[in-house]
C-alpha cells in the first residue's frame, strides 16, 4: 500500500508540474488511491464536510479579510509611519522599518501576504527613492512579508493546530521566538547591505523633535495598535478563542478604516470581501480534498509504515530531523503553505514522536520551514506577488531574496530544529506542554 | 457578474463575522449567550467557503504551482499547458462531483436537523453539489476560450 501511497503522491507532483488547480491535483491523488489502491471513497465526502465545519477553520477566512482591510484602508501605513519614527533617519533603518512593520502587520493577520501587500505599495518607491536598489527593497519586503505565518495569529499554525490535534495557542507561540530572530536577522543583513547602497538620510532629529515625532505619530496609529493588543490579549487572556478574536479584528477594523484611517471606502471594501472570500474559497476547497486524501493515507496505516520504512534507512534522530528539513524545503518549494502542512504533518506526525520531538516543536519547524517556501522558486507566490506589486522582473528579485533567504532566514531554520527551546520555552512559560 | 460576486462574497464573509462577534458579545460581555447561534452560523460558513472557491473558479485564480509554466516560452506551449490542465482539472471535478452528487442524495435522504433550531443541514451540503457543477461549467468556459485562442492563433482569447 506504501507503493501506492507512493503513486498517488507522484501524481500529486505531476499535476501541479502541469498548473492544474490544487484541489483538482489532490483529486488526482484521490483517484489513483481509488482505482488502483482500492481506497473506499464512499463517506469521504460527508467526513471532510464536517471538517470543514470546524469552527476553528473559520478564523481563516476572518484573519484574511482583517488583513485585505487593512491593505486597504490606510491602517498599514499609520503603522508605517509610526515605525518609521524611531529608525527611519539612520543608515539602512528604512530597511529595519520595512522588516518591524511586516512583524507587526502579521500581528494583525494571519497571513504571509498581507505584508508586501500593505507596506511594498508604500516602502518600495520609498526606499528606491532614498537609493536603495529597487529588486532588493521588493526582495526584503517580500521576505519579511513571511513573519505574517510566524508572528501569531497565523493561518498555518491554525491549520497544523486542527490536523494534528495540538493545541493552536501552544503552536501560535511556538513560531513567535523564530520569526522574531528571523526579523532580527534580516535587520541586520540589511544594516549591513545598506552599508553599499548610495542612500539619502534625513537630518538626524533632536532629542525633543524625536519626541514630538513619535507622540504625534503614535497618536495617530494609536487605533491600529490597538488591533494586536485586541487580538492577542483576547486569545491569551482567555477572553475570546482565535476565531472570536479574527471576528472582532474585521468588527473593530471596518469603522476604524472607514472613519478613522478614510482609506476604506464601499468599493474596495466590497473589493476586500471578494478577494478574501475567493482566496478563503480556493483554500477551503483544496483543504477538503487534501484532507479526505491523507485520511486515505491514515486509514491505510500509511503513517506507521512510513516510519517503519525511514527507520529501516535509519535511527539516527539528527539525520532524520535533517532529511525531514530536506523533505518540507522541498515541498514547500513546489506547494503552499498550508497544503504542505495538511499532507505532510499527519504523516510525519508518529515519526517525529518516535525520534522524541514535540509536536509543539514541530509545529515551529514546520511553520518556519513552509513558510520559507513562499518565497523560494518555483513556488514562491509572495516573492512573485512583491515582484508584482515593485514593478521589478522576477530574475532581478531572485538574486537579494536568496541572500535574505541564506544568511536571514537558513540559520533560523537550523535553529529551530536543533534547539527545542528557542520553539518550546515561550509556549511552556504560558503552560503549554 | 464582478459587481453582484463582490456583493455576494461580502454579505456572506460579513454576516459570518457578525454573527461571531455577537456571540462573543452575548456570552462575554452580557453573559446571554445566544442558543443555536453556533450551528446557523455553520450554513452562510459552508456558502462561503463554496462560492469564494467557485468564483475563484470563475477569475481562474485557484491555487496553482505553475512549475512547467515558468520553462515555457512561447504562446502556443503556454496555450497547450492551459488546455492540458483544464481538460485534466474537468476530468477530476467530474469523478468528484459523482460523490459528491452521491453525498447530496444520502444528506437528502437522510434530512438531518441541526441539534438546537432543527434547521435541516442538507442546506448547508447542498452548497457542495452546487459549486462543483458551478465550477466544472466554469472550466468547461475556460477550455472553450483556449480552444477558440488556439484555433484563432496567438493574441486571441
Amino acid at each position: 500500500m506504501v507503493e501506492i501511497a507512493l503513486l498517488s503522491v507522484v501524481v500529486l507532483i505531476i499535476l501541479l508540474t502541469l498548473g492544474v488547480p490544487l484541489p483538482w491535483c489532490f483529486g488526482g491523488a484521490l483517484m489513483v488511491m481509488y482505482f488502483i489502491g482500492d481506497s473506499i471513497m464512499k463517506g469521504n465526502i460527508l467526513w471532510g464536510i464536517q471538517q470543514l465545519g470546524n469552527p476553528v477553520l473559520l478564523a481563516i477566512p476572518l484573519f484574511v479579510l482583517a488583513g485585505t482591510i487593512m491593505s486597504e484602508s490606510g491602517i498599514a501605513a499609520s503603522l508605517l509611519r509610526f515605525v518609521s519614527a524611531f529608525i527611519g533617519h539612520i543608515r539602512g533603518g528604512l530597511g529595519v522599518v520595512a522588516a518591524v512593520s511586516c512583524a507587526v502587520i502579521g500581528a494583525i493577520s494571519g497571513s504571509g501576504l498581507t505584508g508586501i501587500a500593505a507596506i511594498g505599495p508604500l516602502l518600495i518607491p520609498e526606499m528606491e527613492r532614498r537609493g536603495y536598489p529597487r529588486a532588493y527593497a521588493t526582495a526584503l519586503i517580500a521576505n519579511s512579508s513571511i513573519l505574517g505565518l510566524l508572528i501569531p495569529p497565523s493561518v498555518t499554525m491554525i491549520v497544523y493546530g486542527w490536523v494534528t490535534d495540538t493545541s493552536i495557542l501552544a503552536c501560535f507561540l511556538a513560531t513567535l521566538g523564530p520569526g522574531l530572530l528571523i526579523m532580527l536577522n534580516f535587520s541586520i543583513v540589511n544594516l549591513i547591505m545598506a552599508r553599499k547602497f548610495p542612500l539619502v538620510l534625513d537630518e538626524k532629529p533632536t532629542f525633543s523633535q524625536l519626541t514630538t515625532e513619535v507622540t504625534k505619530r503614535g497618536v495617530h496609529a494609536f487605533p491600529a495598535l490597538l488591533m494586536p493588543i485586541i487580538i492577542l490579549g483576547g486569545i491569551y487572556g482567555g477572553v475570546m478563542t482565535p476565531t472570536e478574536a479574527a471576528a472582532v479584528a474585521v468588527i473593530y477594523s471596518v469603522p476604524v478604516g472607514f472613519l478613522i484611517y478614510k482609506g476604506l471606502r464601499l468599493s474596495n471594501f466590497l473589493s476586500a470581501g471578494k478577494e478574501a472570500a475567493t482566496a478563503v474559497g480556493a483554500i477551503m476547497l483544496m483543504i477538503l480534498f487534501s484532507m479526505i486524501l491523507s485520511q486515505m493515507f491514515v486509514m491505510e496505516g500509511i503513517p506507521q509504515k512510513l516510519v517503519g520504512t525511514i527507520f529501516g534507512i535509519t535511527e539516527d534522530p539528527a539525520i532524520l530531523l535533517v532529511m525531514i528539513l530536506v523533505l518540507l524545503l522541498l515541498v514547500g518549494m513546489v506547494v503552499n503553505d498550508v497544503t504542505a502542512i495538511i499532507l505532510i504533518a499527519p504523516l510525519l506526525l508518529p515519526l517525529m514522536g518516535a525520534i522524541g520531538v514535540n509536536p509543539v516543536h514541530f509545529a515551529a519547524i514546520m511553520g518556519v520551514t513552509t513558510a520559507m517556501g513562499g518565497v523560494t522558486p518555483p513556488y514562491a507566490s509572495i516573492l512573485y506577488l512583491g515582484a508584482r506589486i515593485g514593478n521589478v522582473k522576477v530574475t532581478a528579485v531572485i538574486p537579494p531574496a536568496m541572500l535574505l533567504i541564506v544568511t536571514g532566514y537558513m540559520p533560523v531554520v537550523i535553529l529551530t530544529a536543533f534547539w527545542p527551546d528557542l520553539s518550546l520555552w515561550l509556549p511552556r512559560f504560558f503552560g503549554y506542554q | 457578474m464582478d459587481r453582484f460576486a463582490a456583493l455576494l462574497l461580502t454579505s456572506l464573509i460579513c454576516i459570518v463575522a457578525l454573527g461571531q462577534f455577537v456571540q462573543v458579545i452575548t456570552r462575554y460581555v452580557l453573559q446571554i449567550p445566544v442558543m443555536g447561534l453556533e450551528e446557523t452560523m455553520m450554513f452562510p460558513t459552508l456558502w462561503l467557503y463554496i462560492l469564494g472557491a467557485v468564483n475563484a473558479s470563475r477569475e481562474n485564480t485557484h491555487i496553482r504551482a505553475n512549475v512547467l509554466e515558468i520553462f515555457l516560452t512561447t504562446a502556443t506551449a503556454h496555450r497547450v499547458l492551459a488546455i492540458v490542465g483544464e481538460v485534466i482539472s474537468l476530468i477530476i471535478g467530474i469523478w468528484l462531483t459523482t460523490w459528491v452528487w452521491d453525498f447530496t442524495r444520502y444528506s437528502w435522504r437522510v434530512w438531518k436537523e441541526s441539534p438546537t433550531l432543527y434547521i435541516p443541514t442538507f442546506y448547508g451540503d447542498v452548497a457542495l453539489m452546487v459549486g462543483m457543477v458551478l465550477m466544472m461549467l466554469w472550466s468547461a468556459l475556460h477550455l472553450l476560450r483556449h480552444l477558440r485562442g488556439m484555433v484563432k492563433g496567438p493574441g486571441h482569447g
